[in-house]
C-alpha cells in the first residue's frame, strides 16, 4: 500500500507537467486539460501494478490520456473549430515580444489538424523519436514522418504568409 | 538508396527538405552528410532547429501551480476513504463473528444441552460427570449459614444441617442455574440438586441405573433431586429435606 502511494506520488511529481501540456495541446482548453490529467492519474493509480518499467511511465501515461481524450469525444462530439481563440491564452511570463510571438505560434499550432499537431507536440515537447511517436500513436514510422513534415511545413508557410505579428514583434 | 559514401549526391533537395522538416535535429548519417556538403542545407537545418526552439517555447504552457497537489491530495483522500471503508468492513465482519460466537456459545451453554428429556437422566449424567471431583472422605465442610446464603437464590432455607456438607456450589443444571450440594453418605457422597422449575425437563420422581438411584421432590418453588449410590436410603434423605426446608415465598 505504502509502496504504491510512493510510486504514484513520484509519477505525479515527475510527469504531471508534461502530461498537462500534452493534454492542453490535445484539447486547447486549460480546464479540460486539467480534468483529463486528473482522470488519467486516477486510472493510472488503479492500473499502477501493470506498469513494470518506470522508464516507460511517460508513454504509458500518454497512452492512458489519449484513451481518456477519445472517450471524451465519444461522450460529446467535439468539433475542432469549436476552439476559441481566447482559450489559447498566454501563460508564460516572458517579454512582450516573446509573448506576441508565442501567442501567434500557439494559434497556428492550434489550427493545425490534430493528426499533424499531435506528433509535433510529442516530438518537440515530449522529445520522442519518430519510432516512439509511431508506437504511441499506433502508426507506422513513415506516416509519422510525413505528418511531422507537413506540420512544420504548414507552420513555416503560415509564418511566411502572415508575418505581420511577428515582424511587429521583432521590430519593437 | 542508402549508401553513406554517395549520399551527398543521392539525397536531392526535396528529399532533404522532407527529412529535415520531419526531424530538424536528426542525427541520421545521410542528413548530416548532406548538410556538410551543402551550406544552404545546413542553414535550413539550423533555421528549423531555431524554429523548433520557438515552437517548444510556445508549447510550453504554464502548468497550474496546484495541479500536482490536487493530484496527490485526491489520491491520498481516495485511498484513505478506501482504507476507512475497508476498516469499516473489517469491523463489521469482526462484530458479526463476535455475535455469532456469542450466540453459539450461549446456545451451546444454555439451550443446546437439552439433550435430556427428564430430570432424572440429567441428574445421573451430572453426577457421573463429576465423579471423582468429590470423595466421601473429603474434610472440607460448608456451614449452614453459607449454604443458606446460597439458598436465598431459590428463596429457600434449611433450618438445620442435613448432614456433613462437603460442597455447595451453583452449577448449570441443564442450562439452569442450580445449587449442587454434596453430602457425606454411608459409603459414597450423596448429591442434592436444587433446580428451578422448568418445563423442558419432565419431572421424574424416581430414577436409577446400575450404580445410582435418585428421587425428585417437587416443591412449589423448585425441584430438589437426590442422587446417591444404592447403599443409601433415599427416603431417609427425602424426609430430612422435607422437614428441614422452608420456602420464603
Amino acid at each position: 500500500m505504502a509502496t504504491k502511494q510512493v510510486r504514484y506520488e513520484a509519477l505525479v511529481k515527475a510527469l504531471h507537467g508534461d502530461l498537462y501540456r500534452y493534454a492542453y495541446w490535445l484539447t486547447y482548453d486549460k480546464h479540460i486539460a486539467e480534468d483529463l490529467v486528473q482522470e488519467t492519474f486516477l486510472r493510472a493509480w488503479r492500473a499502477l501494478d501493470s506498469l513494470k518499467d518506470e522508464k516507460a511511465a511517460k508513454s504509458w501515461l500518454i497512452t492512458i490520456l489519449r484513451r481518456e481524450n477519445a472517450r471524451r469525444f465519444e461522450r460529446k462530439r467535439f468539433d475542432m473549430s469549436d476552439y476559441e481563440e481566447e482559450s489559447i491564452m498566454d501563460t508564460e511570463s516572458t517579454s512582450t515580444e516573446q509573448t506576441i510571438e508565442n501567442d501567434w505560434l500557439r494559434n497556428k499550432i492550434a489550427q493545425l489538424p490534430a493528426e499533424y499537431s499531435e506528433p509535433l507536440v510529442l516530438q518537440v515537447l515530449g522529445g520522442y523519436s519518430g519510432e516512439d511517436i509511431a508506437s504511441i500513436l499506433n502508426l507506422n514510422k513513415n506516416t509519422v514522418m510525413t505528418r511531422l513534415f507537413r506540420a512544420r511545413n504548414q507552420l513555416k508557410d503560415a509564418l511566411e504568409k502572415e508575418p505581420n505579428n511577428i515582424r511587429l514583434a521583432h521590430e519593437k | 538508396m542508402k549508401n553513406s559514401d554517395t549520399s551527398e549526391y543521392m539525397m536531392d533537395d526535396l528529399q532533404f527538405r522532407r527529412s529535415i522538416y520531419a526531424d530538424p535535429s536528426s542525427v541520421d548519417e545521410d542528413i548530416l552528410a548532406a548538410q556538410k556538403a551543402d551550406p544552404s542545407k545546413k542553414k535550413l537545418a539550423k533555421d528549423l532547429c531555431q524554429f523548433d526552439e520557438k515552437l517548444k517555447q510556445a508549447m510550453n504552457v504554464t502548468v497550474p501551480d496546484d495541479l500536482c497537489n490536487k493530484l496527490m491530495l485526491r489520491q491520498t483522500f481516495k485511498s484513505h476513504q478506501h482504507n476507512k471503508r475497508k476498516k469499516r468492513i473489517h469491523m463489521a465482519l469482526a462484530a458479526s463473528v463476535a455475535i455469532v460466537v456469542g450466540v453459539l456459545v450461549n446456545y451451546l451453554q444454555f439451550s443446546n444441552s437439552h439433550i435430556y428429556n427428564n430430570l432424572g437422566d440429567y441428574a445421573l449424567a451430572h453426577v457421573y460427570h463429576e465423579e471423582g471431583a468429590f470423595s466421601n472422605n473429603d474434610e472440607t465442610r460448608v456451614s449452614l449459614t453459607a449454604l443458606n446464603q446460597k439458598m436465598t437464590t431459590f428463596k429457600g432455607h434449611f433450618n438445620s444441617s442435613l448432614g456433613e456438607l462437603i460442597s455447595a456450589d451453583y452449577c448449570r443444571f441443564d442450562g439452569m442455574k442450580s445449587l449442587h450440594l454434596v453430602f457425606q453418605g454411608l459409603t459414597d457422597t450423596v448429591a442434592i440438586f436444587i433446580v428451578p422449575k422448568e418445563k423442558h425437563l419432565t419431572f421424574t420422581d424416581k430414577f436409577s441405573d446400575v450404580n445410582l438411584h435418585g428421587e425428585s421432590l417437587s416443591f412449589k418453588e423448585a425441584n430438589v433431586l437426590i442422587v446417591s449410590n444404592k447403599e443409601e436410603s433415599l427416603s431417609q434423605w427425602q424426609r430430612a429435606i422435607r422437614n428441614n426446608i422452608t420456602w420464603l415465598i
